[in-house]
Order: structure tokens, then sequence, then C-alpha cells
């Protein structure tokens, strides 16, 4: 059962998406129910996933392996694509936030009603590709479900969005797609550059393999080939590995997405709905930083340990970039979605400190933010429900009108401004920490990085006393609207917060997974 | 005399197939000029068993040409003194037009264009003139067998008799007529320099040889300027938007694939024997027609037109094989044009199933139509992305084909040039996404005018559409079956 269980993952909820098409759209009742039971059967095929992860181990487990495409190139050899999926300490917790994340989507779409067929079909098939996208161990599949999540996002985006939905949609395209061809161009040449050492003794031809785990292995390398790591062939007068490895982080800064390559970001997360607010700022930045780290440093680390100024350099401006634009903000979710700006740069610092804690470090942050921002996003989903505008100065002293909701907003608040035992302090802590230790970087990056957190704190806390603390005054016109959280909205935010407790005061509950991959990823520096 | 005359008896008899084309075509005609009086419905009976003589002639050539396949196919065979050469790549060429030929018939029938008896008979002469065109090596017979298609392009363009179609027929005639005459004239300065008309033979190639180098390059470049015409590549692509734009649709899209496909083979017969580097030419040829073909079409509000400018960056993609110059990429190539060719004829399909709807080609007219008719809506994205080169769809393989080729001529040859076109390449389609994307776009997102009058489009037109959809999403998941075929082609 479970070999079976990661693709279980992967198509469920693409069978699904089809379901939802082919029904008639006289059952626009069931949909919404169909997404759900997928999302809650995928969390619990997650969780048995998650339990039966080993700990101790750090290669892949779980792995399937399918023979797919052998196209022959002549006298250039094979080309072998593999159907290839596999968990370890990396990727399982994206996985498990996946899950949790999507799960809540699904119920923060029940609310959809215009053309409710279209939009589950494609939330369900978004779901499918970011796991397929986490778990696949095949840089070609890895880059079918990269891609693939981009049509289904540009449509979320388009058709439900915002006023300025159409603007916003399609450049969230064109930004993601450049960067995507841009690892298609050094994952062209990567499967040039490496065999398969076992099939192509086996077959006699040389077999060009686009495996991750043969790909990390440096005497798979065809000697004199482009992206050799000891033959230094050069490109336009630079490294052709350094080369490679600028348009690998230019393409995973677009999606991470770190200053200067994050314009995009503010307009889809500000047309987006909810849902797909959520599922943007939760799951689909962690893509671009789990690029980064399964990609870019784990093909390329002789490149980025010589990087490692500017990855943290390109962190440590996002993080202060992103807080000063937040602070700067009135509208609250272009100030939720410039902090996550700021918040993924720590990522960045964590991966760039190569050591044990900043990596390390660097997960938890993805899980813990990935949780956290999904908050932020339905807070800002509640109160754009209810009145349909998200300027902060229209509203005041909410606390008292909606005190439920308050409560869930000043979990989201702390744990994103990173207050101990909420999940941000814990991310924080150990990239900063890193940061720290690192023979590499020089004190004062990760001082800046802290006067992030400062910063940080300064809009979370001046936006929560603007809206919530004071006497109650709304525009005259909403008065009315300012009800308390339903049933809905209480499981979504009060489960969230439950997590982002349970995983802030156990910060090992992610730790233990990724420590023992970490460790020997970080052998290769 | 007697030996030459079996010669002649013999190629013949191989060649039966494809003379049966020009008695098709004579039939044809006779058969018209003798039903000018004839009633309506009569007339009617007439065009189905025109099509119906079309189709099976076509049937023929193939299992004929199967039949022979062992016989003669496995090293090729020279027929007609070396005018001819018959081997397996020019099958599976032919194979690409009969398909294009086949579908383009069937669109005619399922839109209910209305032709008249004659748009056959210059249809059988135009496929006449592309299967010869895949089957020669000699210059002289490729310029008949190209002026034969030309003279019935020109004819099937202005069939609408309208005052944009003439316009449109006489920029083509134009375009055509000049880039044939410079055409010609590279072949007269080739023969000249060779004293030998057949491109693939030893001594055409040490002869061109012992010329400068530059000299020859021009030579080949004017020669090689009736083909790229025909392939709509810069600098020889200005025709293609208001042809296009003009002509009827089904015509469009067999002039997208299937003189393409023909040029194609000539080019890679030429380029597989000429022993001089035509690379930095191909390449700029390549850039610029990737370059002007999409940055044109981010600007058109029609989308037949928008198609015209995308066919020329299509064929820089197509000419991207040929620049690597190494087995893969001809096979890639090969590989490449046989999908664009499902992948465009689907296109020109869908266009015109909206326009039974809208009654216009502008893209403002499309709005809410895919809110209005979901299978229409996926057909549009699953096809537009292809175009870009978008997984799931075959488009993504071919380009991925196409540029790893392409990068493993690089690793071997170490030019930069070529990294250049792969980057440069790449990232256009990046481009390209932005107007694709306006179709579908407008489809699902814009709402439709109120009061606009639909019609439904019907469950043949909705199935030929899907054949073509099939294609495009399997052979993106088993590449391999097709790949295996054309790794077994083999040039003479």
């Amino acid at each position: 059962m479970n070999n079976f269980l990661l693709s279980a993952l992967i198509f469920l909820p693409i069978a699904g998406s089809v379901i939802v098409l082919l029904l008639p759209s006289t059952y626009r009742d069931s949909f919404r129910w169909i997404s759900l039971i997928v999302s809650v059967i995928n969390l619990l095929n997650i969780f048995s996933l998650y339990n039966n992860f080993d700990q101790q181990l750090s290669n892949y487990q779980f792995v399937e392996q399918h023979e797919w495409i052998r196209m022959s190139l002549g006298n250039l050899g094979v080309l072998s694509i593999d159907y290839l999926l596999g968990v370890d300490g990396i990727n399982m917790p994206m996985v498990l936030l996946s899950g949790i994340v999507l799960l809540i989507g699904s119920i923060s779409s029940f609310t959809i009603e215009y053309r409710n067929k279209a939009f589950h079909s494609l939330y369900l098939l978004l779901s499918g590709s970011i796991i397929g996208c986490f778990v696949s161990l095949d840089f070609f599949l890895f880059f079918l479900f990269f891609e693939f999540m981009l049509l289904p996002m540009y449509f979320l985006i388009g058709i439900w969005g915002g006023e300025r939905r159409e603007y916003a949609a399609i450049k969230f395209f064109i930004y993601t797609l450049v960067g995507s061809i841009l690892i298609l161009i050094v994952m062209i040449g990567l499967s040039m550059s490496v065999k398969d050492t076992f099939f192509s003794q086996e077959m006699g031809r040389t077999v060009h393999t686009f495996d991750f785990r043969q790909l990390t292995d440096f005497k798979n390398y065809i000697p004199h080939s482009i992206l050799h790591p000891i033959d230094k062939q050069m490109v336009f007068g630079i490294s052709a590995r350094l080369f490679a490895f600028i348009l690998l982080i230019i393409g995973f800064g677009i999606k991470l997405p770190s200053v200067p390559f994050h314009t995009w970001l503010p307009d889809a997360h500000v047309e987006a709905p909810t849902p797909v607010s959520v599922v943007l700022a939760g799951i689909l930045l962690k893509v671009g930083a789990y690029g980064f780290i399964r990609i870019a440093y784990g093909f390329f680390p002789d490149i980025a340990f010589q990087f490692t100024y500017i990855i943290a350099g390109a962190g440590v401006v996002s993080i202060i970039y992103g807080a000063f634009n937040a602070l700067a903000q009135e509208d609250l979710k272009k100030m939720i979605a410039y902090s996550s700006i700021s918040h993924m740069g720590f990522v960045l610092l964590g991966l760039a400190s190569l050591t044990v804690e900043g990596v390390n470090g660097a997960i938890y942050q993805m899980f813990g933010h990935g949780l956290v921002s999904a908050m932020l996003f339905l807070v800002a989903g509640v109160i754009y429900d209810r009145t349909h505008n998200r300027l902060i100065e229209n509203f005041r002293g909410l606390s008292s009108a909606m005190p439920y909701f308050t409560f869930a907003v000043a979990v989201a608040f702390f744990g994103a401004l990173g207050l101990p035992t909420l999940p941000g302090f814990m991310g924080e802590f150990f990239t900063i920490l890193g940061g720290f230790q690192s023979g590499i970087l020089p004190n004062w990056v990760s001082m800046l990085a802290m006067l992030g957190i400062v910063l940080s704190a300064a809009y979370f806390l001046w936006t929560l006393q603007k809206m919530f603390f004071g006497k109650f005054w709304v525009n005259r016109n909403m008065e009315g609207n300012m009800k308390d959280l339903d049933f809905r909205e209480i499981i979504m935010l009060y489960s969230l917060s439950a997590l982002s407790i349970i995983f802030g005061i156990f910060p090992n509950l992610i730790f233990d997974i990724s420590g023992q991959t970490v460790k020997a990823f970080l052998n290769v520096f | 005399m007697l030996e030459k005359l079996t010669h002649i008896l013999f190629s013949s008899r191989v060649l039966l197939p494809d003379l049966l084309f020009g008695v098709v075509f004579l039939v044809i005609v006779a058969a018209i000029a003798f039903s000018q009086k004839l009633d309506a419905e009569r007339t009617y009976v007439l065009i189905n068993v025109l099509i119906i003589s079309v189709l099976i002639s076509l049937g023929f050539v193939f299992y004929a040409f199967f039949g022979f396949y062992t016989q003669y196919l496995e090293s090729g065979s020279v027929l007609f003194g070396k005018l001819i050469y018959l081997d397996s790549i020019g099958l599976y060429f032919k194979l690409i037009i009969s398909i294009a030929s086949v579908s383009v018939l069937i669109h005619v029938w399922v839109v209910g264009y209305k032709v008249v008896g004659e748009f056959y008979a210059m249809f059988v002469a135009l496929v006449w003139g592309l299967f010869i065109m895949t089957m020669t090596t000699n210059w002289l017979m490729l310029y008949v067998s190209l002026e034969m298609v030309s003279v019935c392009s020109y004819i099937l363009v202005v069939f609408n008799k309208g005052k944009d179609n003439s316009e449109a027929g006489i920029k083509y005639l134009l375009f055509g007529a000049s880039s044939s005459a410079i055409m010609l004239y590279g072949i007269s300065l080739l023969y000249g320099m060779t004293g030998s008309l057949n491109f693939v033979g030893q001594e055409f190639a040490t002869f061109l040889g012992q010329n400068p180098s530059w000299i020859v390059q021009i030579t080949v470049f004017m020669t090689i300027g009736g083909l790229l015409f025909k392939l709509s590549a810069v600098p020889f692509h200005s025709w293609t938007p208001d042809v296009y734009e003009a002509t009827p649709t089904p015509i469009v899209a067999f002039l997208s694939i299937a003189p393409k496909a023909a040029v194609i083979i000539v080019l890679i017969r030429l380029f597989s024997s000429l022993n001089i580097d035509f690379r930095m030419i191909l390449a700029v040829i390549i850039m610029a027609s990737i370059a002007i073909g999409n940055f044109s079409a981010l600007w058109q509000t029609n989308t037949k037109r928008m198609l015209g400018y995308s066919t020329i960056a299509h064929a820089g993609f197509m000419l991207v094989g040929l620049l690597a110059t190494n087995t893969i990429g001809i096979q890639s190539t090969i590989f490449y044009i046989t999908t664009y060719g499902f992948i465009t004829l689907a296109a020109f399909l869908l266009i015109d199933l909206l326009a039974l709807k809208t009654e216009s080609y502008e893209l403002e007219s499309l709005q809410g139509l895919g809110q209005e008719n979901i299978f229409l809506g996926l057909a549009a994205v699953i096809i537009m992305i292809a175009l870009v080169g978008l997984p799931p769809t075959v488009g993504f393989t071919g380009k991925l084909l196409l540029f790893t080729s392409l990068w493993g001529s690089y690793q071997t040859s170490g030019s930069n040039m070529l990294l250049v076109v792969l980057i440069f390449g790449l990232l256009n389609s990046a481009i390209s996404m932005f107007y694709y994307i306006k179709i579908p776009y407008y489809m699902i997102f814009k709402e439709s005018k109120i009061g606009v009058r639909r019609s439904q489009i019907g469950f043949i037109r909705n199935g030929f559409l899907l054949i073509f959809l099939f294609f495009i999403i399997y052979l993106f998941f088993s590449p391999s079956g097709l790949l295996n075929l054309i790794e077994t082609l083999k040039l003479v």
C-alpha cells in the first residue's frame, strides 16, 4: 500500500478535478464537498506518510520509480525520463504543509458561488500539481508539475480575482513563465551533462538522466561536458556552472519571491480571492524556496558556496525592503503580501549560512510561514467578505465587536512577528542563529535581519492596535456587517491557530524530520 | 536506348501512385468542364464524388507505398535518371502532407465551406507538387515542383474572390515570384560553380568547396530563398499575415503545414550534403524569424493574422534542429514538424469553429465563448499552450528535443552562438505566451455581450477537434512510438 501513497496524493485530486468537470452543473452544491473530501483524504494520507517516515534515514523514502519515456538522441545517447517520486527530510515538511493548507483552502472556498464547478475543478488540479511538484525526484517530472501549477493559478486569479485581476493574472503568469524557462535551460544542460552510469553500461549507450539522485552525484558527470564540476567550461567568459546557477537563482527567486523579482507578488496576492491567496502564500512561495534548496544548492554546491554573500544579501534585502514596504501599506492584504516577502527572506538567509541550524531553520521557517500566512490571508478575507473593503484606516476597535476573530488575529499576527511559542519565532531564531554561526557570513548581516524582526513587530502591532483596539468604529455604511466569525471561519482560523501553537511549542515535529537529511545535505559543502 | 526505356518504365511503375494524382487532376478538370451546365443538385453530387476520388487516391498512394516499402525503401531507390529519389524519409513526409490534406478536406466539409470543383483540381495538383518536392534532389526538378506548388497556392488563395482576397493574392504572387527569381539566380550560380544539378552528389560538394566560402554562403542563401518563402521565414515572411488573414481558413491551415514540411525535407537533404559552415546565416534567420514573428503578433487583434505571425516564429523553431547539424537535430526537426502539424491544424480548425459562432475572426468577438461552451474553452487552452510549448502538450516535447539537440551540438562544438540561439529561442516562448493566451483569455475571462446569437457547434465538428487534441496530449505522454519511427528513417 505504501508504495502507492505518493501517487495517490497526486492523482486523487486530479481525478477529483476530472470528476467535478464531468458532473453536470446542476450538482453545483456537491462540488465543494468533493473538493473537501478529497482534501481530507489527502491530509489523512499525509499523516500516515508522516507517521511512517523514518527519521533516522537521510535518503529518500517511499520511492516509486517507473520508466516513463526513453527518447533516443542518436549519437548523443538516450534521454531517460522516469516517473520517480519520493520524500526525504526536505520535502516531507512541505508535503505536510501542503496537505494542511490545501484543506484550509478548500474549506475557505465554500463561499465561492460564481461558477463554482470550474473553481473547484481548477483548485483540485492545482492541489495535485503542488503535491506532485514537491514529491517528484525527476527533474522533468518536477518541471512538468512546476509549469502545470501556472495554468490553474492563472485562471483562479484571473476569473475569481478582484478588480485588476486580469492584469495581476497575466503578470503572475509571465513572470513565473520567464523563471521556469530559465530553469528549463539549466534542466536541458544538466541532463546532457549527466549520465546514468549503471544503465549506460547496461545499454552500451550514454543514458542521460533527470534523476535527482544522479544529478547530485559528481561522479555521474560526463567528462568534458559543459556543466562538469571540475572541467571548468566557460560560457560567455564566465564559468558554465556559475552561469547555470545564476539562471536557477533568478528562476526560483521569481517564484520565492526575492527582491528584485518580487513585483508580481503584491498584485497577485491583492487581486486573488481568499482561498487562492491562502494557497499562493501558504504553499506556492515554498515551491521557490524548495527549488533553491533541492536544485540550486543540491546540484551546484560548489557555486552555492561562492554565492553565499549574494544569497544572504538577497535574503536580507528582502527582509528589510519587504518590511519597510509593509510598514507603508494602507491596504491590509497588501501589507500581508509584503510581510510574506520579508519573511521568505529569512529562508534565503538560513540557507546561505550553510549551517545545520540555518538550513533546518529555513525549512522550519517555510513550514511555519505557510501556516501563519495562510491565517493572515484568511483574516484579510474575513474582513473583506464582510465589508468589501480592506483599508486599515476604516476599522477601529474591532475587538469589542468580534472577540473570537480578534483572538485568531492575535495568534496570526504574533505568530508572524516572532513571539516565542509561535512558529515565526523558531524559524527566525534558527535562521539568524545559523547566520551568526556561519563562518563565512559577517555578523552584521544577521544583525540587519534582526532589524527586520523589529520592523515586522512594528507593522503588525501597529495594525493590531489601529484596527482592533480602542473604541469600536467603522465607516458608517459598514457598521451592520461586522458580525463575528461563523462556524466555518472558526474551524479554519482556530485549527490553524492550534497547529501554529503546537508546531511552535514542539518545533521538533519538523526538526526531527529534516535533521538527518540536512546533515547529509551539508556534507558536500 | 532500351536500357533507358526500361529504367523509365521501372520508375513509372514505382511511382504509379504519384502518377495517379496526375490522372485524378485531369479527370477532375474534365469532369468540371462538362458539368458547367448541370443543375445545382447534380453539381453537389459531383463535388462529393470528387472529394471521394481525392481521398481514395491518397489512400491508394499509401497502400501502394507500404506494399513497395520492403522492396525499394530500405536503401532508397533512384528513379528517372537521378531526378527522383524515393527513400523512407521522403515517404514519411508524404505521410505528413497526406494527413494534412485529408484533414483539410474534412475541415472544408465539416465547417461547410461552399467550394467549386476547381478547388479540388488545384488541391490535387498542389499535393502532387508537394509529393514531388519530397522526393527530389535535383535543382531543376525542385524548381519545377516548387513552382507547381506556388501556382496552385496562388490560385487557392484567391478562391474567395473578395477584395481583401485579391489584394492578398497579388501580394503573395509578387513576393512569390521575386523569391522564385532569387532562387533561380542562386541555382544558376551554383550550377556555374559546380557543373552539377544534383545537390546531394559528391561532385557538387567537392566543386562547391573550391569556391570562396562567403560567395558560397551568399549563393546558398539566395538559393534557399524560394524555400524560405514557403516556410515564411524572415526575410521572406512579409506576405504571411496578409495572406493568412484574407484566405479561407482550411487553405491557410494547409499552407501552414504541408508546404513547410516539404521545404524542411529539401533543407534537410541540402544541409546534410553541404560541406560549408552555414550556421551563422541560419542562426540569424532563426532569431530574426522568432523575434519578428513573436513581437509582431503581440499587437494583433485578428486571430488569423496572429496565427500568421505565430507561424513565422514557428518557422524559426523548425530550423533550430538544422542548426544543430547532428542526427538528433534532424530527427527532432522531423518530430517537431509532425507535431506542429497536429497543433496548427487544430488551431485553425478551432478558430474556424469559433468563427462559426461569431462570424468574425476578431479577438473581441470571442468574448464569453469559453464560458458558454466549456469544451471549446478547454480546447483553446490546450492548443494555445501547445503552441507556446508548455507541458503537458506535445509542443513542449518538440521544443525540448530541438533545444536538447542544440545543446548537444553546443557541447561538441563549443560555439557560443548556439547557446545564444538556445536562450533566445526559449525566452521568446515566454513572450509568445502573452499573445497566445489572449484567445482563451477573451473566451473565458470576458463576459459575452448580451444579445449575441450563438449557434451550436455540433457533434461531428467537436469530435474532429477532439482527435487533434487527443494527439496533442497523447504524444506528450508517450512520444516513444513516433520517435522510434523517425529514428528508422534514412536519407539516401
